[in-house]
């Protein structure tokens, strides 16, 4: 029973989560910017989407087709369950919760290539090359970010990173760590300027090309809901999670997590979209070597500000 | 459809209203005169979208004119929609006119697709109006799901293929956001790099100068302002001109320095209406939003200028007593050039931009010369290194050049004597030039004394840079291939002729 709800609630707050993500981004990126049409327009475009045809393009793989929507989306329920919203309020607490969170995005891309690869279209093929292409991409950039709060914490426990950093945030001293997860983070939600696998004027809409209706809704939240789960792990990592004073703990790490999404968001109107080569230069050429500087800089800090003893 | 569009909407929905509005994500489908008119509509309203794959619209949006060639794009984009889906013509200012015209190559695009809606009225405000109507449209019939016929097109040699064992082929268009107007390009691809290209154009195709041949003199300059319709005035001033050198008439000088600002404002239009949609293709929400706030500045102070709309006394030898409203906005027009002159520089700084922008799509000056190119084309070549950066930065600085020019002639306080417009054309050969936004649009016309032209030509800026493509987007990445073609602003209808 206890799981059920677990899962239920967990489900609900992706829900939620997507929408307040899709009103943000209503509000900070391009377009005309009108504060009651960025709240109405997220549910309205639901329904639209609910009541439109489901088509499945001609010579497509039926079932994976079919199924990658939904592997998209379990794949951000699965992920959610490790994000810890306050002192023990988390879905399950593995000792390698940090680890299982970051093995289980490598599923996600891998559904956004299947829904590519069988649409049986060319802007499909390129789209899952290039999609294939930044997997590997992400991977090792956003591991090697997230070692310096394991590092410190000396646990891939999330609850456990969040209570090491009550004295202070790991963004004080690791901001370069922040800055390699924040665009992994962006590499493997698909997001702007890294989404030439979803580029609309490119490649017509790139993976997702040939979706309609409920399925591309799933997409949609899916890709909302994770980008907002690697939000909320960037706050879990490098901001304290749940730590701050007069607000109840939940309520901090939603705050931290949207004002962290919204600075992204923000960030990204400055920049045009990015060449799929140029995006893995930026991976292997300058994130991977700076991770590798990260986390030597922050071995040395732990060190001296723990004595190598906690 | 000429960007003579108001900055913003003037229905103001209660916030009731509004919760009660539904979103349209539209697919865009510009037979070759709605660039501008997309580039304005996809900024008015956050209940209507622009969406770059026709599954994920429920609503497309067809600007006339559409050429026969054009069709079966267009039956198989409405095939592709997902339903329930509804389909809106726009129509062409001068279709009434058009279709006069036995010569031209146009289809009733209302037959092809008898369930859409047809509004007449090509602006921002009455196709917003009719696309957020809370009336319900007739849903388009599901239709055959017929396979379209496959296209074969011949492959690079075996030997020509080098180190590239296995070449995708990727259809790029005919219906793309990359130029203005129709465009096929098949785009040969080593992976993500261009082997080889091939261009099919005439998708835009009308026949205008076979069209103006087979009508009288008067009639032909409804055809010579449709020439491009993104610039008709320019057009129409070439026209006209190659009439007044038949007819031996100087125009005075202040007739002159009215039809040349005419003819700078419109350029300047051009140019940032092609910088809002260049931004789209590299989705640069700054730029998106800077390019945007120009165009529309300009253009809404386009709109209250003239008395007349200069269409209607740019004729033969017709001298217009006042053209300019009682009050021209000469300072206002200073200040959006200093404006443009800002963006200019914070191009010209911004290196993330450059990362797209930068060494990419050049071609020698003389190359560029022989192939009969003119225009911020050639002019970026000639003066800075004539890749994707400088037709950036060379359009900007045309555009705050042309606002500036244009104050002169709005202040001069001189008045001309009228003169009434002269459709005589006596016997001889002509040749016009004027530069449009594009390049310059040149017309030969001659005449033997009769109602009518022996013969018509057009020199079409845009015509002349579709041989050169395969040069420039050969052995480039594809997403800059992309970037490419954005860059050179081709308008396809021009370009088709």
């Amino acid at each position: 029973m206890n799981t059920v709800a677990t899962s239920l609630l967990v489900l609900l707050g992706l829900l939620v989560g997507a929408y307040a993500i899709a009103v943000l981004q209503q509000l900070v990126l391009s377009g005309p910017r009108q504060v009651v049409a960025a709240f109405q327009l997220p549910i309205a475009q639901t329904l639209l989407l609910l009541r439109q045809e489901d088509v499945l393009p001609a010579g497509a793989d039926f079932f994976l087709f079919r199924s990658a929507p939904f592997i998209a989306l379990a794949v951000v329920a699965l992920t959610a369950l490790v994000l810890p919203l306050g002192p023990n309020i988390i879905g399950f607490d593995p000792s390698i919760g940090l680890f299982y969170f970051l093995v289980l995005l490598s599923p996600f891309v891998v559904a956004m290539m299947n829904a590519g690869w069988s649409q049986n279209s060319k802007v499909g093929l390129f789209s899952t090359f290039r999609a294939a292409a930044y997997l590997i991409s992400y991977e090792v950039p956003i591991g090697f970010a997230a070692i310096g709060p394991v590092m410190a914490a000396q646990s891939l426990s999330t609850e456990r990173i969040v209570q090491s950093q009550a004295g202070l945030w790991y963004v004080v001293w690791q901001p370069l760590g922040l800055i390699i997860y924040l665009f992994a983070a962006l590499f493997v939600t698909f997001r702007h300027p890294f989404d030439s696998a979803m580029a609309g004027s490119e490649l017509e809409g790139g993976v997702l090309a040939e979706y309609s209706g409920p399925r591309l809704l799933l997409f949609k939240v899916a890709l909302n809901a994770i980008f907002l789960l690697l939000m909320g792990m960037g706050v879990v990592l490098f901001f304290g999670g749940w730590q701050g004073p007069w607000l109840p703990a939940p309520l901090w790490l939603v705050l931290k997590t949207f004002a962290l999404a919204a600075l992204v968001l923000w960030a990204t109107r400055f920049v045009p979209r990015l060449r799929p080569d140029q995006i893995l230069s930026l991976s292997w050429k300058i994130l991977l070597p700076a991770s590798l500087v990260n986390i030597t800089l922050v071995g040395i800090l732990t060190l001296l500000l723990t004595g190598g003893n906690r | 459809m000429t960007g003579n569009v108001k900055p913003a909407t003037t229905k103001h929905l209660g916030w009731f209203a509004q919760l009660m509005q539904h979103p349209h994500p539209y697919f865009a489908l510009d037979g070759g005169s709605g660039a501008h008119l997309f580039a304005a509509l996809s900024r008015q309203s956050p209940y209507a979208r622009q969406v770059y794959s026709p599954r994920h619209a429920d609503l497309l949006i067809v600007v006339e004119p559409i050429s026969h060639k054009l069709v079966p794009s267009v039956q198989e984009t409405a095939r592709t929609l997902a339903r329930p889906a509804h389909v809106l013509l726009v129509g062409s200012p001068d279709r009434g006119k058009l279709d006069h015209f036995s010569g031209l190559d146009l289809a009733r695009v209302e037959d092809l697709l008898p369930d859409a809606l047809h509004l007449p009225s090509p602006t921002v405000e009455a196709v917003l109006e009719a696309v957020l109507a809370p009336e319900h449209w007739p849903e388009l019939a599901l239709s055959q799901q017929g396979e379209p016929e496959p296209i074969l097109i011949q492959l690079p040699h075996r030997q020509e293929q080098e180190i590239a064992p296995e070449l995708a082929v990727l259809s790029l268009g005919p219906i793309q956001p990359l130029t203005a107007g129709p465009l096929r390009l098949y785009l040969i691809c080593d992976g993500e790099q261009v082997f080889s290209t091939q261009v099919e154009a005439g998708y835009a195709h009308r026949g205008i100068a076979e069209a103006m041949r087979q009508t009288d003199w008067q009639q032909a300059l409804v055809l010579a302002r449709y020439l491009d319709p993104l610039a008709p005035i320019a057009s129409q001033l070439a026209y006209v001109q190659a009439i007044e050198y038949l007819q031996r008439w100087q125009p005075p000088a202040p007739l002159t320095a009215l039809r040349e600002a005419a003819v700078a404002l419109e350029r300047a239009q051009n140019h940032l209406w092609w910088l809002l949609r260049f931004a789209q293709v590299l989705t640069d929400t700054q730029l998106i939003d800077r390019a945007y706030d120009l165009a529309s500045t300009l253009a809404e102070q386009i709109a209250g200028l003239w008395c007349q709309s200069p269409s209607k006394w740019i004729l033969p030898q017709y001298v217009i007593a006042t053209a300019i409203a009682n009050t021209p906005p000469s300072a206002p027009l200073q200040q959006l050039a200093s404006r443009i002159d800002a963006l200019k520089s914070a191009v010209a700084r911004n290196r993330l931009l450059a990362l797209r922008t930068r060494g990419i799509g050049t071609l020698e000056t003389d190359r560029l010369k022989d192939a009969g190119v003119s225009g911020p084309v050639l002019l970026a070549s000639e003066r800075e290194s004539g890749d994707v950066q400088s037709r950036i930065l060379t359009r900007l600085e045309a555009a705050s050049r042309d606002t500036q020019a244009v104050t002169g002639a709005l202040e001069s306080k001189e008045r001309m004597v009228a003169h009434a417009a002269t459709w005589n054309v006596p016997a001889g050969e002509a040749h016009a030039a004027v530069e449009g936004p594009r390049g310059v649009i040149g017309l030969h016309i001659a005449s033997s004394g009769g109602e009518k032209a022996v013969n018509v030509q057009w020199q079409r800026p845009s015509a002349v840079l579709l041989p050169l493509l395969p040069q420039m987007l050969n052995d480039q990445k594809l997403a800059d291939a992309e970037v490419i073609v954005a860059s050179l602003d081709l308008a396809m209808e021009e370009a088709d002729g």
